[in-house]
């Protein structure tokens, strides 16, 4: 893949980083740790924005739309632990998982996923506020769940077949 | 025992599961084990987490929808956890871990039955106050889960044979 080769100095830097070598000489209990947390995380982040998608799709009528986002800091947590244990197994073998034709499309997703709440986040701030509880959410609102169930289910999806694609993107 | 375990293992079933060079066999069984676990952990995590204090402005008796994801992605882990047990059933079924999780997961059921007796009596519409009690069984069923996916996560680590 083309990107992958003008990005290989920086794949050779990230390999020569203390960081890296932290993580790849690190006793065996780090990976595991890492992904527990990496799982932790993955529940924190489908539960909490699954609830809040089931609302923007319609679901719990008469709850205000603003009532069960006050939840959403906690799926934050959760990306955010997932963020550092991801940029962590990362960096400990950049060439490893740009070769897998599995991380790609994981990282697409979770930049689709990301896009979409912060595009809620910083255009919908007051169509929320101004939807009457018991009213139906507009198209809008349900495109965004959708959009959201979907994407964070393709990145769970993709993060588990890392380890069953392997390396095929060659290259590296 | 250990022969049963292996005679599951050699089953044709069982074979297709563990060597079939498609990912529709183990790898999708696999990744649908872990969208049900992200189901019924982030299920009770959502109830916990209210129960804790967040989102005060969501009516507790409303999280009752909570529910029916929760077993139905409970439904899908006991069915997919069968099938990746039966794959390397000799292997997992000398692994301790293994039954550490199992025991784990029926103490975290264990506190969603006992949330949902205190909170939720039978035929009553609103819900009951959430008292010191419950606060300590949400916190309880988060250690369980985080617990629960520790061991899941460990099984491909120790007490391998």
């Amino acid at each position: 893949m083309n990107v992958n080769q003008q990005l290989l100095p920086f794949y050779y830097w990230l390999e020569s980083t203390g960081l890296s070598h932290w993580v790849n000489h690190n006793t065996a209990w780090l990976w595991p740790t890492m992904e527990t947390l990496h799982f932790f995380g993955l529940s924190l982040l489908v539960g909490v924005a699954g609830f809040f998608d089931f609302r923007l799709l319609g679901g719990l009528r008469g709850v205000p739309v603003s009532a069960v986002k006050k939840f959403m800091p906690w799926a934050l947590v959760g990306f955010s632990i997932n963020l550092i244990t991801g940029i962590l197994f990362f960096i400990s073998q950049p060439r490893v998982y740009a070769a897998n034709s599995a991380w790609w499309p994981k990282l697409a997703f979770i930049i689709i996923a990301g896009l979409n709440a912060m595009f809620f986040e910083t255009k919908m701030g007051e169509r929320m506020l101004a939807l009457p509880p018991d009213a139906d959410t507009p198209i809008s609102f349900k495109i965004i769940g959708a959009l959201s169930l979907v994407s964070w289910f393709f990145v769970l999806y993709f993060g588990r077949m890392l380890a069953f694609f392997g390396t095929q993107i060659s290259g590296l | 025992m250990m022969k049963m375990m292996w005679a599951l293992e050699d089953s044709a079933f069982a074979q297709w599961v563990a060597g079939a060079p498609t990912i529709w066999a183990y790898p999708s069984i696999l990744t649908f084990h872990t969208v049900g676990m992200g189901i019924v952990v982030g299920a009770c995590i959502v109830m916990d987490l209210r129960l804790l204090g967040v989102g005060p402005e969501v009516p507790v008796e409303r999280l009752r929808v909570l529910f029916r994801p929760l077993w139905a992605g409970f439904w899908l882990n006991a069915v997919t956890g069968v099938v990746l047990f039966v794959a390397h059933a000799a292997e997992k079924a000398t692994q301790e871990v293994f039954y550490v999780k199992l025991g784990l997961i029926a103490l975290g059921l264990y506190t969603v039955v006992k949330i949902r007796r205190e909170m939720f009596p039978e035929g009553a519409d609103t819900a009951r106050p959430i008292t010191a009690r419950v606060r300590g069984l949400a916190i309880l069923s988060l250690l369980l889960w985080a617990g629960a996916i520790t061991a899941g996560r460990l099984m491909a680590y120790i007490n391998l044979s």
